[in-house]
């Protein structure tokens, strides 16, 4: 039998009794030396990716939020006790750290979609092409278009960041993507301060009418969690 | 303090904010989080979750379904 990890939290008497995860089995507090994680029994060897499961997982996490800040563990995080154990021997200092850094904190993220036609940078040159000289020509209009789009998507960064940044203790943004979305941020803020920052991309959004803004939270700070990018994701077939 | 995960959307977006949160929620459990090397074991066949063409997310389940495809493809 092995332990479906939800999260890692510092001890505390108000952690919610009665939770019930994946599966429909009982969530327990496991103490391992300083910390305490919440798990479950799980009798199969992978975690089905079901609509059911996935929000199981995030509904415990969520209700350990409301009294205390925990550490996320990803979803389908499955261990023994005595691997567990080995985790906390080996990432204590570093789980402590990482506790310390977003105690009293939590997650907001806010994604930002455009509808500009990148391409439309270059426009297109009406001349009698060959096949050839079209499809490069198409080629250079989708490098340009790109090139445009990450340089606009650097702008808004800097520029939300400007508008949020003394609210928050730390940013994640991310603006290496694809299609529409052109910049997704993560911000740890102090618990008190979270209304400020909704206020804040409140009036960044009155600034930009031409972008989609969508905002979310309040979320465990699953975005500064990871202590190591070193992980290897199995995929069974149920 | 509100605790639930308010979507706040530009007009214009054609999913539902239900859809919206539930994709975020998703965004989170499978791409983010603590990660004890190599323990992390999921199952993507049967998959009943709701996909859509808003570049949101999902890049965790679109690599799962990549190497099932590659599978399929040596088993061929």
């Amino acid at each position: 039998m092995k332990l479906h990890v939800y999260c890692l939290v510092e001890p505390v008497e108000t952690l919610p009794t009665s939770l019930h995860g994946i599966a429909g089995v009982l969530v327990r507090q496991l103490d391992i030396g300083d910390f305490s994680f919440l798990v479950s029994d799980f009798p199969d060897r992978s975690v089905p990716v079901t609509r059911g499961n996935a929000l199981a997982h995030a509904a415990v996490i969520q209700s350990v939020l409301r009294e205390t800040t925990p550490l996320p563990f990803r979803f389908g995080t499955l261990v023994t006790a005595e691997q567990l154990e080995n985790y906390v021997t080996a990432k204590r200092e570093a789980l402590k750290s990482r506790l310390e850094q977003v105690r009293g904190c939590i997650e907001m993220n806010v994604k930002i979609i455009s509808d500009h036609k990148w391409t439309d940078v270059c426009p297109a040159i009406e001349t009698q092409e060959t096949p050839g000289t079209a499809f490069l020509s198409e080629k250079r209009r989708e490098i340009l278009g790109s090139e445009a789009r990450a340089a606009e998507a650097k702008r808004v960064a800097e520029w939300l960041e400007g508008q949020v940044g003394e609210v928050v203790r730390q940013s994640d943004i991310k603006t290496n993507l694809t299609g529409r979305l052109l910049l997704a941020g993560a911000w740890l803020i102090e618990r008190e301060r979270v209304d400020q920052f909704r206020i804040k991309v409140a009036e960044a959004r009155q600034q930009r009418p031409d972008l989609h803004f969508l905002l979310s939270g309040s979320w465990a700070p699953y975005s500064f969690a990871n202590m190591d990018l070193e992980f290897k994701t199995h995929f069974g077939v149920s | 303090m509100s605790f639930e995960q308010i979507i706040v959307s530009g007009s214009g977006d054609s999913l539902e904010e239900q859809e919206l949160s539930l994709l975020e929620t998703l965004d989170h459990v499978l791409n983010r989080g603590l990660v004890i090397a190599g323990e992390i074991t999921i199952s993507v066949a049967d998959i009943d979750l709701i996909f859509v063409g808003l570049n949101v997310m999902l890049s965790s389940v679109e690599t799962a379904q990549q190497v099932l495809r590659e599978r399929q493809k040596k088993s061929e």
